[in-house]
């Protein structure tokens, strides 16, 4: 039971990792693409924002157990099957990028107006601004905001679990609710709480050393 | 040389907030435009590079016309009107240094070059012991020195400061005045001031556009605009002169007498003008109130006193006292 155990965790993490990484690779961009939008004047700008900003709230508001079953096409596409953990890396991240790219952009928005201004009147470009303004000045809230998204990922891996995604949901479901076994319920859920908070103090550190 | 030509903003709302605003800044020339709250000083500054696209009218740099050109255009001139934000608006991620290279990096010059420049620049706002401090860990005076060097390193033709002294001490704001005044006269670059403060005016600009509910109420040099605009300022600023209307009023009908009011600009500002010709034609003078004030170039100063206007040389005091000071002006 044990190396079941450890099995689990190990593809708890492969997944939630894997996924984050897709997260912060393509919704970080996403949320720049939005917060740029948003403050560019130009007409087309505007009506571009308007549409990804509907794409990104659809994909975030379909509950999660419903966009597993909904992408199942794209996933066998994608990887050649529909179970297991790899499998479960495709809904995972498209469930994780719209929200990384909320996120992102919340964080740009808190950004005060001066700054984009200081910038502006600098003569800065986009690439300039999003390079050595943008980013390095949100920093630390990105920090957080990944942490965020990580322990949001572990639980989103249990609900995965369920559906044959495999991982410590899997073995909560398998073991303790279908085979009534109560020791590796709890072994599965103090898992699960160490990981979060082991994830939480170090994006805390983390982040806090990067604000100056 | 900045010129300003029919600027008009309207907002979304139909608000209008800047109204046919005209006026220029000569090169060298340190300009002041204040008002009060609301009259659209941050507006005005925001519109001078376009930070707010003015509705209509032109604003020239050196004869272009920034209204006119594309982005990219926009994006170059940009880089020759530095601003000096009220709110500092440092980065927090950079250190003073860091601060103060990045206009230079975004010129992409070598980071030898950039070392170089800013460390002369940090040397001349004497803020090397300073240089690797965060933001967070400035005050407020040192935070306006690493704003003022980093408006300063790119070599602008003209700099515009919002509000610069509306969070610092009295005597931070000395040391800041006085450092705009010598930038001014060690570059001879332009600098326009927007200030709600008088004190910044008085101290060192040598224009000032005074601006009221969007319209330029006033353009020209300071002390024509403390005199020509002094019962306003009175209302609407604080008070010139502090002295008590209603008793002097009632004194002066009593005994008879005229008040008068004599302004002072200039070199006879510190001459014994009113002695020599009260002494001339045998006027006692009685002296209610006076105060002399440094402006920029020259001393300025404001007297009430009464006289007795039964003497028969009146007349004749009046008119030589008139020849020999800015202006006098009798009261009742």
């Amino acid at each position: 039971m044990v190396q079941d155990l450890i099995f689990a965790t190990l593809e708890t993490l492969y997944m939630t990792l894997v996924s984050a990484l897709f997260a912060i690779l393509l919704g970080i961009p996403l949320g720049i693409a939005l917060y740029m939008l948003s403050k560019s004047e130009k007409k087309s700008s505007k009506t571009f924002y308007s549409v990804l900003d509907w794409v990104v709230n659809i994909f975030r508001s379909i509950p999660f157990i419903i966009l597993i079953i909904l992408i199942i096409p794209l996933t066998r596409l994608l990887t050649g099957t529909i179970i297991g953990s790899t499998a479960a890396i495709v809904p995972l991240s498209i469930a994780a990028i719209p929200f990384m790219a909320r996120l992102a952009e919340n964080s740009f928005n808190n950004l005060s107006q001066g700054l984009w201004d200081t910038a502006v009147s600098m003569g800065m470009t986009n690439w300039q601004f999003i390079s050595k303004v943008l980013l390095p000045e949100t920093a630390s809230e990105m920090i957080a905001n990944i942490t965020l998204l990580i322990i949001n990922l572990i639980t989103y891996t249990a609900i995965a679990g369920a559906v044959g995604a495999g991982g410590l949901g899997a073995m909560a479901i398998n073991y303790g609710y279908q085979r009534f076994r109560m020791d590796v319920l709890i072994y599965d859920v103090i898992i699960l709480v160490l990981l979060t908070q082991v994830i939480q103090f170090a994006g805390t550190k983390i982040a806090n050393s990067l604000r100056k | 040389m900045l010129e300003i030509k029919d600027l008009n903003l309207i907002y979304e709302d139909n608000y209008h907030v800047l109204k046919d605003i005209n006026f220029k800044v000569e090169d060298g020339e340190i300009v002041g435009i204040i008002g009060l709250s609301g009259a659209g000083k941050t507006s005005l500054l925001r519109t001078l590079n376009l930070l707010q696209v003015p509705t209509s009218g032109k604003i020239l740099l050196d004869g272009v016309d920034l209204t006119s050109l594309d982005k990219e255009e926009l994006r170059k001139i940009r880089k020759k009107i530095s601003i000096v934000f009220q709110h500092f608006n440092l980065l927090s991620s950079r250190t003073v240094f860091q601060n103060v290279a990045l206009p230079l990096e975004i010129e992409d010059l070598s980071k030898k070059e950039i070392e170089e420049k800013v460390n002369k620049m940090l040397e001349s706002m004497n803020l090397i012991p300073r240089k690797d401090a965060y933001p967070s860990q400035l005050s407020g005076g040192e935070k306006q020195r690493t704003a003022i060097a980093r408006a300063l390193i790119s070599n602008p033709d003209i700099i515009l400061f919002d509000e610069p002294t509306s969070s610092l001490d009295p005597k931070t704001t000395q040391k800041i005045l006085d450092l705009i005044l010598e930038i001014n006269q060690s570059t001879r670059k332009s600098i326009l001031i927007v200030t709600h403060e008088m004190d910044v005016i008085k101290k060192i600009c040598d224009k000032v556009v005074y601006l009221k509910n969007g319209y330029v109420n006033f353009v020209g040099p300071v002390h024509e605009f403390f005199i020509e605009k002094e019962t306003e300022l009175n209302n609407e600023f604080y008070q010139e002169i502090n002295i008590d209307w209603s008793k002097t009023w009632e004194m002066v009908r009593n005994k008879n007498q005229k008040l008068l009011k004599i302004v002072f600009w200039g070199s006879k500002t510190h001459e014994p003008v009113l002695y020599d010709v009260a002494k001339k034609y045998d006027v006692s003078v009685n002296i209610l109130y006076g105060k002399i004030e440094h402006l920029k170039d020259s001393p300025y100063g404001t007297m009430i006193i009464a006289i007795n206007s039964d003497n028969s040389h009146v007349e004749n005091f009046l008119k030589e006292l008139s020849e020999n000071v800015y202006k006098v002006e009798v009261l009742n």
